[in-house]
């Protein structure tokens, strides 16, 4: 049974068409890891998903939801799915408990010590608890993409995205949230990751998909993928990351 | 003490004559400065001041002609001020600790301004009698200087070597404040001023010279300390009471509507009216808040809501400019706002409570304030307004900004708006306020306004004035925050969205307190420059403290002469000018030190 079913989106900027027509679906529990050269539309497709991003052609249905206009559908959606940014965009003005609670408290209406038992279960598990009273300036960015991840779970998502989760990091930092999506991919969530972290995908995703020019060029299994590929695009992409 | 003394030496010696350029330098530079400054030392030297041309003149100052059986209510406004402030520093700040080094800097710096004071007050008086004769009298005589000279050199010496002692204790920061106050209270008790004296045929006489100043002020103003103090230990008593917090911002946003209708005022209340007309609207409208709020997420009601907001508008329009009592209109434009945001927090039974109570509170919050508002004033004063002195002043600079900065807010929102109605009159307000001298506001204010109102509906010169302030200071704050707004990155927005707030939290909760921290410095700038602009009504004949000091007091010849004394008149205002800006510049510096925690 698919979560998410993407039938021929198509997106344009201005003249430039990002989208071309992308056709796929998600399974429940599927971890799912998009790549793709820069510009290649990945960022893009999943922004789609929970409408950071509007398509203009085909049809996207998270969970049974279609995506459309509708204020109501939209709002359905977000609670279903959450995202973790390049750019962490964690709330510099609240600490790093606040941020985790803001959400519960505010959207799914919990009361504060309700949604503070939840954020500091969340901080245990991306192993940061003792950082919950600090401001998000203070901790580094490995700290934070882990802060972001709890903030994103603390909605009790049935989805994740992660839009290229790892590359405004230092590569010590890496590791850690690396360490974090792999526990998280263990416990069944669904996730769609955009990345360039190729050991990432072999180990733990279910599927790997490579964009180019708005394309969908090629979806396997990390093997298949990685030792087999089809396309001579992925075979020059491969060559080039590897 | 002697390695002090090198050290300075050293500092001096490194700083102003390392070389034979910089001595040079050094000199020319001091000649300079001080030859600038000789005007302004002999003016601080000479014995040819009057200051008794601004203690006399205190009440002027403050309120002008106010009629002095009423003073009870602008004791009472500022008792309510104190007592609110008092509740306020019990449940935010009782627990604010301040280094004790801190303290004994400022009590040297304080004892330090004191001495210099001291020692350059001149001690004869010169002043003009009623028949043109020069009259000299010692108003500061050899003993008493060297009475406050000696005490004050030890106070100072005392507190200058603490500082050099390591002592490392801290005080409660509240307790600071209420000693602070306390000084001048208990000065007004002990302390005399010399006041002018009259005899049988309005000659000025050389009187006793210590006249107790504040007789008519030290017991309001110890009764407002008494209760200041009282309401901190009951705030301290309440502070963990569940929505205290709430409750005090609340009453905060109250005290100014309450403090214009009711204390400044003496409301002569038509019986009649407020139950002829206030009660049915009252009920009426209650009625309507507690059905759209019971039926608002109803399944069938639902449907029809979009009609049901239409035809509010509609009917709020319509209102709006017929013949509606005040407060049918201004209860119908609150009921179309209400409608607005109802929906999204009536979800709940809670929900549906807490809007019920808000809603009471607001219509009988709205039916008294309008019924004072708007009724016939008892007071009666000669000239136009009944306001004058520091009270005009310091109405117009809080009620300015506190209309102005919500006004603002929602300009400011308005014109990032992504709905082109809102967009373009949003823009079209600020461009058009801004575009346009303030004085020309003011003679809009004076002369022009009243036709634009309709028919029947007057309002007093000051309220013109606030008006137009609020839409004038609105625009500048609207465009410091549109700074701020575009400070926020786009992430922000994206990661609230991701996160399924809705709009209105977005706005509240992420952006607008980011927005808003950015440009502390610009609005407190605006703020203080607001402060300052309404010395501007002069020109529309409203008396404000600056006109009091230049015109009124630098003028006046019988029966006391204070002919040309403009000059001391001047610096008092200019003093009390800057305390208030300088306190405010301190207190927002404090207040971004305290935001900007997290950042690093």
């Amino acid at each position: 049974m698919s979560i998410i079913q993407v039938k021929d989106v198509k997106k344009w900027f201005g003249d430039f068409q990002a989208l071309k027509g992308i056709t796929m679906d998600v399974a429940e529990g599927e971890v799912l890891v998009i790549a793709g050269p820069s510009g290649s539309g990945k960022s893009t497709f999943i922004r789609c998903i929970n409408r950071l991003e509007q398509h203009q052609e085909g049809q996207i249905i998270v969970d049974g939801i279609e995506l459309t206009n509708d204020l109501k559908n939209i709002e359905a959606i977000r609670s279903e799915v959450g995202m973790v940014f390049q750019s962490f965009n964690l709330f510099p003005h609240l600490t790093v408990m606040q941020n985790i609670t803001l959400a519960q408290i505010w959207v799914r209406k919990k009361n504060r010590s309700e949604a503070e038992e939840k954020a500091m279960e969340l901080l245990e598990r991306v192993g940061i608890p003792e950082q919950a009273q600090k401001f998000p300036g203070q901790l580094s960015g490995g700290q934070q993409q882990r802060v972001a991840i709890a903030r994103a779970l603390a909605m009790e998502p049935k989805i994740m995205l992660f839009d290229e989760p790892t590359s405004a990091l230092d590569p010590e930092m890496i590791k850690e949230v690396l360490d974090v999506m792999k526990e998280l991919a263990k416990s069944g969530m669904t996730m769609i990751v955009v990345t360039h972290e190729m050991g990432f995908a072999k180990e733990v995703a279910d599927r790997v998909m490579l964009f180019d020019e708005g394309l969908l060029v090629e979806q396997n299994t990390p093997d298949e993928f990685f030792n087999n590929p089809k396309s001579d695009r992925t075979k020059l992409f491969l060559s080039q990351i590897l | 003490m002697v390695d002090l003394i090198k050290k300075t030496t050293k500092t001096l010696q490194e700083s102003l004559f390392s070389s034979i350029g910089s001595s040079v330098l050094t000199i020319a530079t001091t000649y300079l400065v001080i030859n600038f400054f000789r005007g302004m030392l002999g003016f601080a030297l000479t014995s040819d001041k009057d200051w008794l041309a601004v203690l006399n003149n205190m009440q002027l100052y403050m309120v002008q002609a106010y009629p002095e059986e009423d003073f009870i209510r602008v004791w009472l406004s500022v008792g309510l001020t104190f007592v609110l402030a008092g509740l306020s520093i019990g449940i935010w700040r009782s627990e604010e600790r301040v280094q004790s080094s801190q303290i004994f800097n400022s009590f040297f710096k304080g004892g330090l301004g004191v001495l210099f004071f001291t020692i350059i007050a001149p001690t004869n008086s010169s002043f003009m009698g009623n028949d043109g004769s020069v009259v000299t009298e010692e108003v500061f005589s050899m003993d008493t200087r060297l009475g406050i000279l000696i005490p004050v050199v030890i106070f100072c010496t005392i507190f200058f070597g603490l500082r050099f002692i390591n002592l490392k204790f801290t005080v409660n920061g509240s307790d600071m404040v209420f000693f602070y106050l306390f000084i001048p209270i208990a000065l007004i008790w002990f302390v005399k001023l010399p006041t002018i004296q009259l005899d049988s045929s309005n000659e000025r006489i050389i009187p006793d010279p210590l006249m107790p100043i504040a007789s008519t002020t030290k017991i309001p103003w110890t009764v407002i300390f008494v209760s200041f103090l009282a309401s901190y230990f009951i705030g301290m008593y309440l502070k963990n009471i569940k929505s205290i917090k709430s409750a005090m911002s609340l009453s905060w946003f109250l005290l100014p509507l309450l403090i214009f209708s009711w204390i400044f005022k003496k409301p002569q209340i038509d019986m009649s009216a407020v139950l002829g007309s206030d009660l049915p609207i009252f009920g009426v409208f209650m009625l309507w808040g507690f059905l759209v709020i019971t039926f608002v997420n109803n399944s069938l009601f639902k449907k029809y809501y979009s009609y049901y907001l239409g035809v509010t508008f509609l009917l709020t329009l319509l209102g709006v400019f017929s013949g509606l009592p005040m407060l049918a209109k201004t209860c119908l434009l609150l009921i179309a706002l209400f409608s607005v945001v109802v929906p999204a927090v009536s979800t709940s039974s809670q929900g549906k409570r807490s809007l019920l109570i808000v809603w009471a509170v607001a219509l009988v919050t709205l039916t008294f304030l309008l019924r004072g508002g708007a009724s016939d004033t008892g007071i009666v004063v000669p000239g136009s307004s009944i306001f004058g002195g520091f009270s005009l002043t310091w109405l117009l600079a809080i009620f300015g900004t506190y209309v102005s900065f919500p006004l603002g807010v929602l300009l400011a929102l308005g014109r990032n708006s992504k709905l082109p109605i809102i967009r373009i009159v949003c823009t079209g307000i600020i461009e058009l306020t801004r575009s346009v001298p303030y004085i020309t506001w003011l003679f809009f204010a004076s002369v022009t306004l009243a036709v634009f109102l309709p028919a029947g509906v007057e309002f007093n010169l000051i309220v013109r004035v606030l008006m137009v302030t609020a839409f004038f200071s609105g625009a500048y704050f609207a465009e410091n925050i549109r700074g701020g707004l575009q400070s926020i990155p786009k992430g922000q927005y994206e990661a609230a969205d991701a996160i399924g707030m809705s709009p209105f939290q977005k706005i509240s909760l992420i952006i607008m307190p980011q927005a808003l921290r950015a440009v502390i410095p610009t609005l407190v700038s605006s703020a203080i420059t607001a402060f300052k602009d309404s010395s501007l009504v002069t020109i529309i004949g409203l008396f404000d403290f600056l006109t009091i000091g230049k015109t009124v007091i630098g003028n006046q010849s019988i029966p006391v002469n204070f002919v040309g004394h403009d000059r001391e008149n001047l610096i008092f205002v200019a003093i009390v000018y800057w305390i208030f800006t300088f306190t405010l510049s301190r207190r927002s510096m404090k207040v971004e030190k305290k935001l900007g925690l997290g950042e690093r």
